[in-house]
C-alpha cells in the first residue's frame, strides 16, 4: 500500500507543496554534483607526452640516401635548419598512409624529401609532401652507408605506430589506442618498439619482422601492450632497427 | 493515454525536468572541455578529438548511471517517483551524448586510412581471443546500438504497436547495455590509466547501479512475500482493517503477476497492478477523481472497470474479490482487461463486515 501520508506526484499535476523541497535538494545536488564530476574526470587525465608535429620548424627540405628496412628511411647527407647530417629520419605519408610506393625506386639513391618533422625525443620522422614534391631522386652518387649489428636482444616495452607515437595523436600508444595504432601499421606506417631499458641510450627503435621483412601479422595482436620480445638489433646511422623473432613474443607483467 | 501521438506532450513539470538535466549535463560537458584542460600542466595539450571523444563518453557514462539508479531509488523511496516521470527524456538525451562520442573516436581514430571509417572500426582490431588488447570498442558499439533502438522506439506509439509486454522486455536491453559500457571502459581506458580517479568514480557509479537494484529487491520481496505454493482457490490479501480508503494492497499471485485490491468510497475493487502504459505499480498510485492514478505518468482507470477514461482506450485485467470473515480474498484467475466486476461493499469503513 502506499503511505497515505506521503505526496503523490502525477506529472501532469503541479507538484505537491511537500514535495517541493525534496526535489530543490535533488537538483541542488545534481547540477552541481555533475558539474564536481566533469572537473574530477577532466584533471584526471594523464600527460600524453612531449611528441609532436613540428610545425613550428616550418616545411624542412633534406638530402640523403633511401633505405628500405624494409619500411623506408633517410639517411641524412645534406640537413637542414631542424635535421641534422648523419640523422636517419623515418618516413610516412599523409595520414597513416606509406609512401613505401615512391620510395623502392629509390632505394639505395641520394633523394631530396621535403616534409614536416615529428618529433619525441630521439624519435624523428617526416612526413613527406604529396607526390614528387615529398621525394625525388637528387643529383649525385650516393655515399656508401654502414648498418652496424649490435647482437641479440631482449627488450620489455610496446609495439606503437611511430607517427601517432612520434605526436600525430596526443596520446599516440596504449590499449585505448591499439586499434588507431593497428590501422597505421597496416597502412605500413612504420612500427615502432618503446623500451622499458634504453637500448644503446635509445628509447625508440624501428621494428620490423625477422631478417628485414615487414611486421608479421601475428604481432599485431600484441601491439599496444606490455610484451617482450627477443630480436636482432642494428645501428643505422642514428636509428635503431630491431629485427624481431615474433615466436619470442610474451606478455610481460 | 495518449488518443493521437504527437512527438512530445509537454507540460511544466517535463520542462522543469529536461532543463535540470540540461543544465547538468551542459555543466559536466563544459567543465571537462574548458575549465579542466587549464588546470592540468601538460607539457603539450592532449589532441581535441580524444579530450572531446573522453568527455563525451564519461558524461554518457554517467548519464546512464543515473538513469539506472533512478528506478531502483523511487522503488526505495516514492519521493523520487517525479525522477522516474520523465526518465525517457533523460535517456534520449544520453543518446546524443554516446553518439557524440563515437563520432568523435570514428573520425579521429578510425579516419586518416586508404579504408573506410566504418570498415577500420570492425577490422583493424581483431584480437579477439585474448582479454588484454581485446577490441573493447566492441562493447561500445553494442551499448550504442541498444541505446539507439530504446531511443527510438521510448515513444508511446511503440508502446502500443509493440504491446506493453514486448516493448518492455526489449527496455530490459539497457542492463545487457550497461554491462557492455561497463566491459567497454574495463577493456580499454581502465587499462591505460596512471591517474585512478576515472577508475574510482567509474567503480562507485556501477557499484551504486548493482548495489541499489539488490536492496530494492530484497526490500520488494520483504513487501510482498510470495504466496505459499499450496494456495487454495481465493488468495488472502489482508484483513479488512488494513485497508484504507482511496489506497491499494498489492498482492503477488502464484503464476507471478501482481493484484491491487483498492478500497474506493467503502467498496472494495482488485484489478492488476500492472499500468498498461510502462508496466508502472498501480497499487503504489492513488484514486484521484474516482479514479486510479499510475504513480508513474499518471495514466488512469476506472477501479471498477480496469478501463480509462474515454477517449482513451487502456485496459488494465480485472479480478474477483469476496470477503471471507473480515478477510479480503482475491480469485487469482484475472478477467480479460476492462472486464467489468461490481466492487465488494464493506459496511462501515475499515471494519470487518461484509456480503459477498
Ligand atoms: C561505436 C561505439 C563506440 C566506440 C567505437 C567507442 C570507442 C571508444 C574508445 C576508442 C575509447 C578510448 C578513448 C581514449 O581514451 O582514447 C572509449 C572510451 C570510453 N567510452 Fe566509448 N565507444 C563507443 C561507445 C560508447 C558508449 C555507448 C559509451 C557509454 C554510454 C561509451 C563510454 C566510454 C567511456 C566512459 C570511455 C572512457 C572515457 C575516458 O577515456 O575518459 N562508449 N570509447
Ligand atoms: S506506467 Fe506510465 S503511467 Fe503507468
Amino acid at each position: 500500500m502506499s503511505d497515505p501520508d506521503k505526496p503523490f506526484f502525477v506529472g501532469y499535476l503541479p507538484v505537491p507543496r511537500a514535495l517541493r523541497a525534496f526535489l530543490l535538494v535533488v537538483c541542488v545536488i545534481f547540477v552541481p554534483g555533475l558539474a564536481g564530476l566533469g572537473l574530477a574526470l577532466g584533471t584526471a587525465q594523464d600527460d600524453p607526452g612531449e611528441g609532436a608535429f613540428r610545425f613550428d620548424y616550418g616545411r624542412q627540405t633534406v638530402t640523403g640516401v633511401v633505405e628500405l628496412t624494409p619500411y623506408p628511411v633517410l639517411r641524412v647527407t645534406q640537413g637542414s635548419e631542424h635535421v641534422a647530417v648523419g640523422q636517419t629520419l623515418m618516413l610516412a605519408g599523409q595520414g597513416k598512409t606509406s609512401v613505401d610506393a615512391r620510395a623502392a625506386p629509390l632505394e639505395g639513391q641520394l633523394a631530396t624529401a621535403s616534409g614536416v618533422i615529428l618529433d619525441r625525443g630521439d624519435l624523428e620522422m617526416m612526413q613527406l609532401r604529396g607526390g614528387q614534391n615529398g621525394l625525388s631522386a637528387a643529383e649525385g652518387a650516393a655515399p656508401e652507408m654502414t648498418t652496424e649489428p649490435l647482437g641479440r636482444w631482449r627488450l620489455a616495452g610496446e609495439i606503437c605506430d611511430g607517427k601517432c607515437l612520434a605526436g600525430a595523436m596526443r596520446p599516440g600508444r596504449g590499449i585505448a589506442h591499439k586499434a588507431c595504432a593497428n590501422l597505421c601499421l597496416l597502412g605500413d606506417i612504420p612500427p615502432v618498439f618503446v623500451t622499458t631499458q634504453p637500448v644503446e641510450g635509445h628509447a625508440f627503435l624501428l621494428i620490423t619482422g625477422p631478417g628485414g621483412t615487414k611486421l608479421p601479422a601475428e604481432a599485431y595482436h600484441w601491439v599496444a601492450q606490455f610484451v617482450t620480445v627477443e630480436g636482432e638489433v642494428a645501428r643505422r646511422g642514428d636509428l635503431l632497427v630491431l629485427a624481431i623473432d615474433p615466436a619470442t613474443l610474451e606478455r610481460a607483467d | 493515454m495518449s488518443v493521437k501521438y504527437i512527438p512530445v506532450q509537454w507540460n511544466s513539470n517535463k520542462y522543469l525536468y529536461d532543463l535540470v538535466m540540461l543544465c547538468g549535463v551542459a555543466l559536466f560537458l563544459y567543465v571537462f572541455l574548458y575549465a579542466a584542460p587549464g588546470l592540468l600542466s601538460h607539457e603539450r595539450p592532449i589532441n581535441p578529438q580524444v579530450h572531446n571523444a573522453r568527455a563525451f563518453g564519461a558524461c554518457a557514462f554517467v548519464m546512464l548511471t543515473v538513469i539506472l539508479c533512478i528506478g531502483p531509488l523511487a522503488r526505495l523511496d516514492t519521493r523520487f517517483l517525479p525522477l522516474l516521470y520523465n526518465r525517457r527524456h533523460f535517456g534520449v538525451m544520453t543518446v546524443f551524448v554516446a553518439l557524440t562520442h563515437a563520432s568523435y573516436i570514428v573520425d579521429w581514430y578510425f579516419a586518416f586510412s586508404m579504408s573506410d571509417k566504418y570498415e577500420a572500426l570492425l577490422f583493424a582490431n581483431t584480437s579477439y581471443g585474448q582479454l588484454q588488447g581485446f577490441p573493447f570498442e566492441a562493447f561500445g558499439i553494442f551499448a550504442l546500438i541498444v541505446l539507439i533502438i530504446l531511443a527510438a522506439t521510448s515513444h508511446d506509439f511503440w508502446m502500443k504497436f509493440l504491446t506493453p509486454p514486448v516493448w518492455k522486455r526489449i527496455h530490459y536491453l539497457i542492463y545487457p547495455a550497461y554491462l557492455s559500457v561497463v566491459a567497454h571502459v574495463s577493456f580499454g581506458v581502465l587499462q591505460d590509466q596512471q591517474n585512478h580517479v576515472f577508475t574510482a568514480i567509474f567503480l562507485a557509479g556501477a557499484t551504486a547501479v548493482g548495489g541499489l537494484h539488490l536492496v530494492a529487491a530484497l526490500a520488494e520481496r520483504r513487501r510482498a512475500p510470495a504466496p505459499a505454493a499450496d494456495t487454495a482457490e481465493w488468495i488472502d490479501i489482508c484483513d479488512l482493517s488494513q485497508m484504507r480508503e482511496g489506497f491499494a494492497k498489492i498482492r503477488l499471485l502464484p503464476e507471478g503477476d501482481r493484484v491491487a485490491v483498492f478500497l474506493h468510497e467503502g467498496r472494495l475493487s482488485a484489478i492488476s497492478n500492472a499500468c498498461a502504459h510502462q508496466n508502472g505499480p498501480l497499487g503504489e498510485g492513488r484514486i484521484i477523481d474516482c479514479l486510479v492514478t499510475c504513480p508513474w505518468h499518471g495514466f488512469q482507470y476506472d477501479v471498477r472497470t480496469g478501463r480509462s477514461p474515454a477517449p482513451f482506450t487502456e485496459k488494465v485485467p480485472t479480478y474477483a474479490l469476496r470477503l471471507s470473515g473480515s478477510t479480503v480474498q482475491v480469485d487469482p484467475r484475472a478477467n480479460p482487461p476492462g472486464t467489468p466486476v461490481e466492487p465488494v461493499p464493506v459496511s462501515g469503513s475499515g471494519t470487518a463486515e461484509a456480503g459477498v
